[in-house]
């Protein structure tokens, strides 16, 4: 803004200020990487001596960390289904079709991502536990839905914004049918939002803590309710090495994601540019 | 007045509307699943929350429950939910506002890059950020090894509000960042440019002209890490002494260990009220900043 006479000490304080403020994000997520590997898993920093430790005890006899982590892949596969079925749907009708009532359908989408989560796992443990589902992960996956679809809804709305209405009028003129322009025109070019929408569904219901907390039972538990478990009660040194690997998998995640709208946006800008990596953040564009 | 152009011109307007009703069909089609899922698994539960809470263990209805949840150690957690929640929300806004604008004067290259400093951490577990805190700010973490040559060294920087706010602004800076990096692109240059050459100092523009248009941004911002914090408790759980138990902290206690749903149904109906309070004051501040540009583009 005051490029104008702004001075060069001005400029190098700020610089300063705000390179603290990026070390205070990615900081805490450096130092999970760096301890997974260290042999002192116990809050000393920096390590004195490496080692995969962590990483093979993940997997020792009697861990509870390989049945956590298949309950929460199973549960965000479900989920992602789900959420997708309703997108798509969902997008369909609000952006290819005269609904009534409209900007009712909205508010109710965007009802799960602005209500506590808290407020929303309570009300689905009191919805499931009477019907003695709590633990199901049919269940879980449900009540991960409420929050991963909403986001799967704005995400697809804004891709179907995106894609000109005239190339299915053309498709349609040259008598192509309803389906055949789903099939031929509509879905690939709606198939990056698609795939973005999974991917965001699949590391929401993968990350819920709320829902899963109040869902699962003592031997039915996801990974997040382990990992937090194991930081409130057994004190269980391998978590920072399942950490390091939930890491690795939004930072994999994320960078799916950046190809895949970096291909389906014609390649004119890198992935790395500051709308793309904006639009990973607020994923449902122009709606939200 | 629609009988005489049916009249005149039937076969188009018929097909017309033929086609609007097919449309409105298709629609109401489409929107169903969404429509009936947020019915079922969304908005029926929290009804039923809000009933919960209003009935006595007989089934007449009451409001001891919120009497309850108004009343001593629940109370206090009511106000520590709201102190630690505007605490976090001050820092955050604090931080996101420097760190905004610096990136908006980044070069489109090193300001993709600091962007994805922002964004990448946000879709990281927030457990898994805290844990990383944890060992941070432990007495042998790598803060107290730094500042091991000041005197009073090590701080205890974890298991009190210290550590809680430390971490709970973390998790929610990546959140105003993003919303205030938005505003700020969006401030017209040429009006501070204009500012400047009309003699106005650097901060008389940064007082008078930007401050004031990126104010709204700033107040939903910081409104919106508020609401967001009210209903957290991963952070104060795991980093806070009994002293920084939130509301939502209280009410997965008072389900899974005193099996009391009554009671966490009025506490969850008490922060579901502070939340649209906090909405409704963002939605008030955002059309009121639309209205005043409006007028000042008129």
């Amino acid at each position: 803004m005051m490029e104008l006479r702004r001075t060069l000490a001005g400029r190098i304080a700020l610089t300063a200020v705000a390179t603290v403020i990026l070390l205070f994000l990615a900081l805490p997520i450096i130092v999970i990487l760096v301890t997974s590997f260290s042999d002192n898993a116990f809050a000393a920093f920096p390590p004195n001596a490496w080692t995969l430790h962590w990483y093979t005890s993940l997997f020792a006899d009697g861990s509870k960390w390989p049945a956590a982590l298949s309950l929460s892949a199973l549960v965000a596969c479900l989920s992602t289904v789900f959420s997708l079925i309703i997108g798509v749907t969902a997008a369909t009708a609000l952006t290819r079709s005269e609904l009534p009532l409209r900007s009712a359908v909205y508010a109710l989408v965007l009802g799960p991502l602005l209500i506590p989560q808290i407020v929303t796992a309570l009300g689905l443990f009191l919805l499931f536990e009477p019907a003695s589902m709590l633990g199901s992960p049919l269940a879980i996956a449900l009540g991960h839905t409420v929050l991963a679809s909403p986001i799967a809804v704005l995400i697809l709305v804004a891709t179907l914004r995106g894609i000109d209405e005239r190339l299915e009028d053309a498709a349609a003129s040259m008598g192509a049918g309803r389906l055949t322009i789903a099939r031929r025109i509509t879905f690939p070019l709606a198939a990056p939002g698609m795939i973005a929408a999974a991917i965001f569904s699949f590391i929401t219901s993968f990350d819920e803590f709320y829902i899963s907390q109040f869902l699962s039972s003592v031997d039915t538990v996801t990974l997040p309710v382990q990992i937090y478990n194991s930081l409130t009660f057994d004190i269980d040194p391998s978590v920072t090495a399942i950490s390091a690997i939930l890491i690795a998998f939004a930072i994999l995640a994320l960078v799916l994601v950046a190809l895949v709208r970096w291909l389906g946006s014609g390649r004119q800008d890198s992935p790395l540019s500051v709308e793309n990596t904006a639009g990973i953040a607020a994923p449902g564009g122009e709606a939200v | 007045m629609a009988a005489t152009l049916t009249a005149t011109a039937p076969t188009p307007a018929r097909s017309r509307k033929l086609l609007a009703s097919r449309r409105t069909r298709v629609g109401i089609l489409y929107a169903l699943p969404v429509v009936v899922y947020l019915l079922v698994l969304f908005v029926y539960p929290i009804f039923s929350t809000l009933f919960l809470s209003l009935k006595n263990t007989d089934g007449s209805l009451t409001l001891h429950w919120y009497a309850d949840a108004l009343t001593g150690i629940n109370l206090s957690v009511l106000f520590t939910t709201l102190r630690i929640s505007a605490e976090t929300a001050l820092f955050s806004l604090l931080f996101g506002f420097i760190l905004a604008n610096a990136i908006s004067r980044l070069k489109p290259l090193w300001a993709g890059v600091a962007m994805l400093i922002v964004v990448v951490p946000h879709f990281i577990s927030a457990l898994v950020r805290t844990y990383g805190w944890i060992i941070l700010l432990g007495d042998k973490g790598l803060v107290n090894e730094t500042l091991g040559w000041v005197p009073g060294a090590p701080f205890q920087l974890l298991y009190n509000e210290i550590g809680v706010v430390i971490g709970t602004t973390s998790v929610m800076l990546p959140y105003t960042v993003l919303l205030l990096y938005g505003v700020m692109r969006g401030v017209d240059r040429r009006l501070l440019a204009a500012a400047a050459s009309m003699g106005a100092g650097r901060v008389t523009i940064f007082r008078r002209v930007y401050l004031p248009l990126v104010a709204p941004g700033l107040a939903s911002a910081g409104l919106l890490s508020f609401i967001l914090s009210l209903g957290y408790y991963i952070t104060p759980a795991l980093m806070g002494g009994p002293n920084q138990t939130m509301i939502a902290s209280l009410i997965n206690q008072q389900v899974m260990k005193q099996n009391q749903w009554n009671g966490a149904a009025a506490e969850g109906v008490i922060l579901l009220l502070l939340t649209f309070a906090g909405l409704l004051l963002v939605r008030l501040i955002t059309s009121l900043g639309a209205s005043r540009k409006k007028r000042s583009a008129s």
